[in-house]
């Protein structure tokens, strides 16, 4: 099938993934605290206080390996995980319509 | 793009969830219908390629950055419902795994760049197909639609809670802030990454698979 291609196309486009950590500019809104007191002289109560979950790979970096490293295996990572999800749904669809 | 956890009141937490469900329900449904083994590669490639593209961190003048969504061409291939339920996926993969945007904003976040953005590009596209730069134009749109969205809800939130000391609980910065910085940046500079890339990774697709798109131009 021709379509699989595509993958070359993923897979070339992962190559150069870490052009994606040229800028250490955040994204507009996405501060740490530090810019709120800076700009604003305070933390929001609700943003200082927020429990969020501990991501495992905070921020696309994963302890064991450079920065480099870790924005490739985080890419790879997402990549298995969203075709695993995809196939499970797809073999959940195919039970649930063969019982009908 | 990406709200985080704590930025916005529970209160649009509650609703945009309320919101949020009733279309993943639909959307799911969708996908029964869509799902088999011919489209489950290029669905799955296209999911992952939003992901990828959101790496692609591009710095602009003014000291921030963004990205594209990739949002646009599941939309236009497939059905915005799809590509809705697609970056949905990758959000959550986001917030779960990577601490990017979360998981009381997850609603907010499908909501803008995944609703918005999805039916956003479908719409401009099936307005303009007859035109050369179809394409480019959903894309530019799905992005600048998502960016309204999220810069409303953003701009809102310093209406909805204060402290004791009169100081914003939640996301400080009012519309008239949001809205020229996120929609602003969107028009002028990621808007039309994602309208270039729109068109470039559907040309690309054309190409190789020319029998799966017939019909679609």
């Amino acid at each position: 099938m021709k379509i699989k291609k595509i993958y070359y196309f993923l897979f070339a486009l992962v190559l150069v993934v870490p052009l994606g950590l040229i800028s250490s500019n955040p994204a507009w809104g996405e501060w740490g605290d530090e810019h709120y007191k800076q700009t604003i002289g305070f933390v929001p109560k609700a943003i200082e206080n927020t429990h969020t979950i501990d991501a495992p790979f905070s921020d696309y970096t994963t302890g064991f390996l450079g920065d480099v490293g870790s924005y490739y295996f985080s890419a790879v990572l997402a990549i298995a995980l969203l075709f695993a999800i995809f196939t499970i749904l797809h073999k959940v669809i195919k039970i649930e319509k063969s019982k009908r | 793009m990406h709200i985080a956890d704590g930025y916005l009141s529970p209160l649009t937490c509650a609703i945009t969830y309320g919101a949020v469900l009733p279309l993943w329900f639909v959307a799911f449904k969708k996908l029964k219908q869509t799902l088999d083994e011919e489209t489950l590669p290029l669905i799955a490639s296209l999911s992952a390629l939003s992901f990828v593209v959101m790496m692609f961190n591009i710095p602009i003048p003014g000291g921030t950055s963004g990205h594209a969504i990739g949002v646009g061409i599941i939309s236009i291939l497939f059905s915005p419902w799809i590509g809705f339920l697609s970056l949905s996926l990758v959000l959550f993969i986001q917030a779960v795994l990577f601490g990017d945007g979360g998981l009381s904003t997850l609603a907010a976040n499908s909501l803008g760049m995944g609703f918005v953005g999805a039916f956003g590009a479908s719409f401009v596209y099936n307005l303009s197909k007859k035109y050369k730069f179809s394409l480019f134009l959903s894309g530019w749109a799905s992005a600048v639609l998502a960016s309204v969205f999220i810069a409303v809800i953003l701009g809102i939130q310093p209406y909805l809670g204060v402290d004791t000391n009169s100081q914003p609980l939640y996301f400080p910065f009012d519309l008239k802030v949001t809205i020229p910085a996120i929609v602003g940046s969107h028009i002028l500079f990621f808007g039309i990454i994602e309208g270039v890339f729109t068109h470039f990774a559907y040309k690309f697709l054309l190409k190789l698979e020319p029998t799966f798109l017939e019909g679609k131009i």
